[in-house]
Order: structure tokens, then C-alpha cells, then sequence
């Protein structure tokens, strides 16, 4: 009944961090998520904590979130994720859109 | 996210919380309170089984128009309904302990130019209201935030802003009363029970939760501002809101204080009045009373634009 954390560890080719020091992107709405990115030192890796009321689900998490780390070349960002029942699709996709928030000059945020 | 001039461009009905948050004030001048790194998340949904959200649904803060501080209060209807809970409830309480504590410092600092830097509370309300979950907590914050707008009366103004997607209903439907000034647009709703639970309590008969017209002519923006429960009614874009905003905080506090629809002797008798002409004529629908205040061809009223309907429109005359 109670929620599930998950906890995983990536690490992709070449890791490149966010070029701010947080962000935040997204509402935990019914079949969506929200994610939180920081910047930290993890030695080039990338750390992901999952929130959810799903069961049964781990491998799919951490394919997904690999998925996007190695693809992205993503690394010393720690990544939150409060989840409410997301299809893969669109923890992927809330991932691209929080990275390139992550990455957006201050300019373009204002 | 978007810009602050593409956010002001955009729709209110779309915006997320944080976004409203962000467009209500000037450029570059929000800095919210618990922001989502802060995870100050609920501690009774964990328990439950059910997701949590960093921010607990409610985005709060404080930014500028002009000199005036406006202190922010930004419900997210997409997370479990916009429902008040213990944390954003506390959030939403604290937010306006806030505003009457700077009113009052910035009145001792300023005692000559306080009109000018006077802060203002606007409320984006998107809420069901109570939060099942953790109800009683829940209850205490719609309390707690009652009694905040009685010791911010005649010092600092509060807005209430509708025009999201759930509506103000239940128990922020008392609240969104409460304040000094409504702004709604068209789509805005606010009610206390919600069209989905009359119909399911009374029946289809009573009330066709399905039938959208008659929902929005019931509860929605057109109707509230016919019968004077909502002060002004705004085209559904953020810089629309944003310009309500900046007149409301340069009016005077007598100005705001004629706004109100309860609070006093003389308008718990007009609302008494109302009771009594709606127990006469026995309306059958909100086109009854339009008809009543003047509008000759009530059905026409749905269909126009904002623009075109503020042009036209008769409104109940205020005694």
C-alpha cells in the first residue's frame, strides 16, 4: 500500500552535468510525473530515486532512466522523480524536457 | 518553461501553478517560499499509497508590481484535485501571516508613502477543497486561512483569481467568499458543492452534471459576474489577470472594502435579500435572474465574447 522508492546508479560514455545548479519540471498529475535535476559530484554518474504507487515495475525504471542517461550523456546530476502512474513514454519524454530545462540559458528562463 | 512575456501571451486556463505563479507578478521579481527542492512533501499520502508532489500541490511566494509586494498563492488542480492538506495548507496560511506581517512594517518604515508600497495577497484558487486524505488538517487550513483574511481586513487587500481548469469548489468556494475582490474569466467556476456530487446526491433531475452549459452558466464567470460574486471579469490571459492585479493594488482600501460580498451587517442583509428573491420567483435556471436584472435575450449572453458581454451585460445593482 505505502509507496515504493527506488534507488539506481548510471553511468554513460562521456557525462556531461546541467549547466544550472537545479531544476524542476512537471506536476504529479494522474499518468504523469514530476522530476527534479541537481547538480552534484558523483564521480561522472548519474544517481535517480523514484517515487510511485506502482508495484512490480523496477526493471522497466531503471531501462528507461538508462536509457536516457547513456543517450544523453548524462552525469554528476542526481534526479528525483515523484511518479503517479506514467507510462514509460512519457518518463522519458518529462526527462528530455527536464534536461533541456536544466540546460536553458537564463535568458530564455526569466 | 516559458518566458515572462510568452507566459503573459498565454492562456490562464492552460498555465500550470507555477506558471501562473510566475506571470502574476512582474519579470524576474517571484521568489517562492518551499520551492520544490526545499521536498516539503505531505507526510500522510506516503502512508496511503498515493503520490506525492514536492511543492504539495501549492505554489507560494512573493514578487513586485511596482512598489507593491504581492504575496502569492498558486493551487495545482492536476495534483490529486488541487486539494488543501496539512502542508499546502500551512503554506497558504503562513503566505498571508506573511503579508500583514510586511503591511505592517513597511507602514512603520514608510508611514508617508504606504499606499503606494502596500502589499496585496492574490490567490489562484484550483481546488476541490479539502484533501480526504488528511482531512482534518485539511480543515484546520481552511480555518486558519479565514481567520488570516479577517486580521489582513483593512490593511492588506486579497484577490481571489479564478480561471483554471477545476474550478473553486467545496470548502474554497467559502474561502474565495471570504475575500475582498474576485477576478474570474469565462471559464472560471466557483461553487461549493461541486455539479458531479449534487447530481450524484439529488439526482439527474436536479442537476446534469454532464449538461457543460448549464454547469457554466450556473457556476462559471459570466453568471458570478451578472450577480455581482465576482468583481471583475477578465479574457482568459495571464496579462489580463496581471492588469487586474496592478489596478487593484493602487485603489484605496475603502475601495477594496465596497467590493466584498460579506462581512457586515448591511450585506449579510443583502445576501438576505437575494434568498428571499430567489425564494419568490423560484428560478428554473440562471437565465431566470439575467432576465430579471434586465437582459432581455438571456440565452444570447453564453455565446458572445468576453469583450462583446461586458459590453451589453446587466448586471444585479448593488444597494
Amino acid at each position: 500500500m505505502a509507496l515504493t522508492t527506488l534507488e539506481f546508479e548510471f553511468k554513460a560514455d562521456a557525462p556531461k552535468s546541467i549547466a544550472k545548479e537545479w531544476s524542476h519540471l512537471g506536476v504529479t498529475g494522474s499518468g504523469d510525473l514530476e522530476v527534479l535535476m541537481e547538480r552534484k559530484d558523483l564521480g561522472g554518474k548519474t544517481k535517480a530515486k523514484v517515487v510511485t504507487p506502482v508495484v512490480g515495475f523496477d526493471a522497466i525504471w531503471e531501462k528507461m532512466i538508462n536509457k536516457f542517461v547513456v543517450e544523453n550523456n548524462v552525469g554528476d546530476v542526481s534526479i528525483e522523480i515523484n511518479d503517479d502512474n506514467a507510462t514509460p513514454i512519457v518518463v522519458y519524454m518529462r526527462l528530455r524536457q527536464a534536461l533541456a530545462e536544466a540546460n536553458a540559458k537564463e535568458g530564455e528562463q526569466a | 518553461m516559458k518566458n515572462w512575456k510568452e507566459l503573459e501571451a498565454s492562456s490562464f486556463l492552460d498555465a500550470n501553478a507555477r506558471e501562473r505563479a510566475l506571470g502574476m507578478v512582474e519579470a524576474g521579481t517571484f521568489t517562492e517560499f518551499l520551492n520544490p527542492r526545499d521536498r516539503f512533501v505531505s507526510p500522510h499520502l506516503p502512508v496511503l499509497g498515493t503520490a506525492v508532489e514536492f511543492d504539495d500541490g501549492t505554489v507560494t511566494g512573493v514578487g513586485l508590481i511596482g512598489k507593491h509586494p504581492v504575496f502569492i498563492v498558486s493551487m495545482e488542480g492536476k495534483f490529486i484535485g488541487g486539494s488543501i492538506g496539512e502542508v499546502n495548507g500551512g503554506k497558504m496560511v503562513n503566505t498571508l501571516r506573511l503579508a500583514e506581517k510586511a503591511a505592517v512594517q513597511i507602514k512603520a518604515a514608510h508611514p508617508d508613502e504606504y499606499d503606494a508600497r502596500r502589499p496585496l495577497v492574490a490567490i489562484s484558487f484550483e481546488t476541490g477543497g479539502v484533501r480526504l486524505h488528511e482531512a482534518n488538517a485539511g480543515l484546520l487550513a481552511h480555518a486558519e486561512v479565514m481567520d488570516a483574511f479577517q486580521d489582513c481586513r483593512h490593511k492588506v487587500p486579497i484577490v481571489a483569481v479564478v480561471g483554471s481548469k477545476v474550478g473553486c469548489f467545496g470548502g474554497m468556494g467559502f474561502v474565495a467568499a471570504a475575500t475582498d475582490v474576485i477576478v474570474m474569466s469565462e471559464e472560471g467556476r466557483i461553487g461549493l458543492t461541486g455539479p458531479e456530487v449534487i447530481e450524484q446526491e439529488m439526482g439527474k433531475e436536479e442537476f446534469d452534471a454532464s449538461n457543460k452549459a448549464l454547469v457554466y452558466r450556473t457556476t462559471g464567470g459570466k453568471q458570478k459576474y451578472i450577480m455581482q460574486d465576482c468583481n471583475y471579469l477578465v479574457e482568459d490571459k495571464i496579462s489580463d489577470f496581471y492588469d487586474v492585479l496592478a489596478k487593484v493594488a493602487d485603489l484605496s482600501m475603502q475601495q477594496i472594502e465596497e467590493m466584498r460580498r460579506i462581512g457586515s451587517l448591511k450585506l449579510v442583509q443583502e445576501q438576505m435579500d437575494l434568498v428571499k428573491l430567489v425564494g419568490e420567483m423560484q428560478p428554473k435556471d440562471s437565465m431566470d435572474l439575467w432576465k430579471y436584472y434586465g437582459n432581455e435575450s438571456p440565452e444570447a449572453l453564453p455565446e458572445m465574447s468576453t469583450a462583446e458581454f461586458l459590453k451589453v451585460v446587466k448586471r444585479r445593482v448593488r444597494k
